[in-house]
């Protein structure tokens, strides 16, 4: 039972509150229980990254044990200033972090009070506005995903790389050392960097020891029932911004570009248009989401096929979960053409931490998060025709530059000497 | 140049399966163009349509390949590249633009053609029903659990099936070699793994003195292996039999 409390703690709770910390600073109207958590994990894979490195570069022994002393101690203040956040909005009568639409009430909801009877509600009301066909649609996905959530725990997906990443959890947990013994044989090793700066496993490797749960345990059987609806959840929000705002702003704009009273059949239609787009292609946006990830087996190279058989690796994190919600976070600060939009810091937040979490899962992740924003920042700097978004996308790549740096100068040092 | 342009087309060919008939890239291509034609809104073809199509340029670009070989080290990884198109947001972005008000019609054709140009993940011999919550085989289990010691480490020989297990569930287990012997591309070589797997019929006694070298405490054998003369002639007990696996305990290092 301590274990699952422990779990809970280290999954849900720390990263909920840690969500609160960007939520706080974008508006209220964009407040949503999916951003908290979703940010949170991505604020806590950063703060992870941060505190594990430097104690893989520079501490030899018990390398781990000091990592972990300090991420608990730093996640725990981290979630705790969330908190915290919380209570000065409820102090202050301001929109609550969560819901973001209510004030008093929702900070109350906030702190826990009525958070699962609030959620359970609001879900309830959406299912009753809801069509036939959205609630089919809806039931349909969910039946996909406990579909792969039950192929996750009751069959076992084989691959040679978990000789290396889970038994490095599991060192880490069992010896407390972290990159300095070699995985395969159990023999001393000098630093890999390639491997040595991905602290994906270590993170395993923490909520394993913090659980008490054997890091194997945890890698198979627990993280698929994180990072796959976490994977969704990305694809969920991605889908909100994609058939919700851009949309909406869109009828809006052309019920106000019609004459008062005279809407021609033209103009009428395209909203009608507008209004089944914005309201009913969710569900199925997710359901086709789901049939790509069970379907998208057509070799074993693809990130979908990472997504489901290897959920527990960093790399397949970087590919269903990080690279995607960098697409999130582009539909999110530029998703919608009209009237110029001012994302707000807590996004920008969020954005240098999926960045970070990057670097967490793989260091060619980083590499593949940088070419990604690079890219889409120069089309949008030649679509905008503004080319501060190259320098504003460029701020973002800080983060990776600063690992890429480390990755060279750990890297190559030999040859200085 | 040609030449690395070719291996980039042959890297996409495995990438999307189309020599096991799986096409679901066609039908990301295909929204892919659709929304060159269709999208009207500028951001979202900057996201949806000029930064993918941007990204596969880069893609089968010769000088990018050898930019990206060169700087990561590595030319194994570049298919990860692909992962940068994130098909399947784009793909069902696309239909659901295209279908308009006959979503449900698209969604059922779209799940239909999913299902049919794609690889059913789960369909795959690497993916079998769990032993336990460890996701390992039990009999790797079991004999860790017959062999490890109460305090400290002991080495341990175990046949090339197992190689990749032990050491997932205990790392008071050492081994004298790992996975990385297993991998015929990465071409090591390794006295003891030569010696275990590569000869037809085990030569004992070199065997046996290769194995007190680490020093192996265990040696496990399947109970099929051939071996020369038995290893109990060479200072080894039967310790334990765990299903198809022999466990052989050396005197000589346990003492």
């Amino acid at each position: 039972m301590l274990h699952i409390l422990s779990l809970l703690f280290w999954l849900v709770i720390v990263p909920g509150c840690m969500g609160f910390i960007p939520a706080n600073f974008i508006s209220a109207k964009k407040r949503h229980p999916g951003f908290v958590l979703l940010a949170g994990y991505f604020v806590m894979w950063a703060l992870f990254e941060v505190v594990a490195i430097p104690a893989v570069l520079f501490v030899k022994y018990n390398n781990f044990k000091a990592a972990s002393v300090c991420f608990t101690v730093l996640g725990i203040l981290c979630a705790g200033a969330g908190l915290w956040l919380v209570f000065r909005n409820w102090r202050m009568n301001r929109p609550g972090l969560m819901f973001g639409s209510s004030g008093w009430d929702d900070n109350i909801d906030d702190i826990g009070v009525n958070l699962v009877k609030r959620l359970l509600e609001r879900g309830v009301r959406h299912v009753v506005k809801m069509s036939w066909a959205e609630r089919i649609e809806w039931l349909l996905f969910f039946i996909l995903l406990v579909f792969q959530l039950y192929k996750a725990e009751a069959y076992a997906s084989f691959d040679g790389d978990d000789a290396y990443y889970v038994v490095e959890s599991l060192i880490a947990q069992q010896a407390d050392v972290m990159y300095r013994i070699l995985p395969y044989t159990g023999r001393p090793t000098d630093l890999d960097i390639r491997h040595a700066l991905a602290v994906f496993p270590m993170w395993i490797a923490f909520v394993a020891k913090r659980s008490g749960i054997h890091a194997t345990i945890v890698s198979h059987s627990v993280m698929p029932l994180v990072l796959i609806p976490l994977g969704y959840l990305v694809y969920y929000e991605a889908g909100r911004v994609l058939f919700g705002i851009g949309v909406k702003r869109r009828i809006r704009r052309r019920r106000r570009g019609a004459p008062q009273g005279k809407m021609d059949r033209k103009t009428r239609e395209a909203i009608e248009a507008d209004s089944v787009f914005y309201k009913e292609n969710l569900p199925a946006f997710m359901v086709l989401m789901a049939l790509f990830q069970i379907f998208g087996n057509v070799s074993i190279y693809t990130n979908e096929t990472f997504f489901l058989t290897r959920t527990w690796q960093g790399k397949a994190v970087a590919g269903s979960l990080v690279i995607p919600a960098l697409f999130w976070m582009f539909l999110w600060i530029y998703g919608s053409a009209g009237k110029r939009r001012h994302p707000e810091a807590g996004m920008w937040l969020v954005f240098v931490c999926v960045n970070m979490s990057a670097g967490v899962c793989s260091s060619i992740a980083v590499f593949l998060a940088s070419i990604l924003i690079a890219v889409t920042a120069l089309c949008l700097a030649v679509v905008e025709r503004d080319y501060r978004v190259l320098l504003k996308m460029g701020a973002v790549c800080i983060p990776n530059v600063i690992y890429m740096a480390i990755y060279v100068i750990v890297g190559y040092s030999y040859l200085l000497r | 140049m040609w030449g690395i342009f070719l291996e980039s087309v042959v890297i996409f060919k495995n990438y999307m399966g189309f020599h096991e008939n799986g096409y679901l890239a066609f039908l990301y291509l295909l929204m892919l163009l659709y929304l060159w034609l269709a999208e009207k809104d500028k951001r979202r073809r900057a996201v949806f349509v000029y930064a993918p199509t941007l990204l596969l340029l880069m893609f089968f670009c010769p000088l990018f390949r050898k930019l990206f070989v060169k700087l990561l080290e590595d030319s194994e990884t570049y298919y990860r590249l692909l992962w940068l198109l994130q098909m399947s947001i784009v793909t069902a972005y696309g239909v659901l633009s295209l279908c308009g008000r006959f979503r449900r019609v698209g969604l059922v054709v779209m799940g239909a053609l999913i299902v049919l140009c794609g690889g059913y993940v789960y369909d795959s011999e690497h993916i079998t029903k769990a032993e336990n919550a460890y996701h390992l085989p039990q009999d790797a289990i079991d004999i860790v659990d017959m062999v490890e010691p109460q305090e400290g480490r002991i080495t341990v020989l175990v046949p090339a099936d197992l190689i990749y297990y032990v050491r997932q569930y205990s790392t008071n287990i050492e081994l004298p070699y790992g996975r990385e012997m297993l991998i015929a591309r990465w071409d090591y070589h390794h006295a003891m793994y030569e010696a275990m797997e590569k000869a037809d019929v085990i030569e004992t006694e070199e065997f046996a003195r290769l194995a007190r070298e680490y020093p192996c405490a265990y040696i496990v054998l399947k109970t099929d292996r051939a071996v020369e003369e038995p290893l109990t002639d060479h200072g080894y007990i039967l310790y334990g039999q765990v299903g198809e696996y022999l466990v052989y305990q050396d005197t000589e290092t346990t003492g």
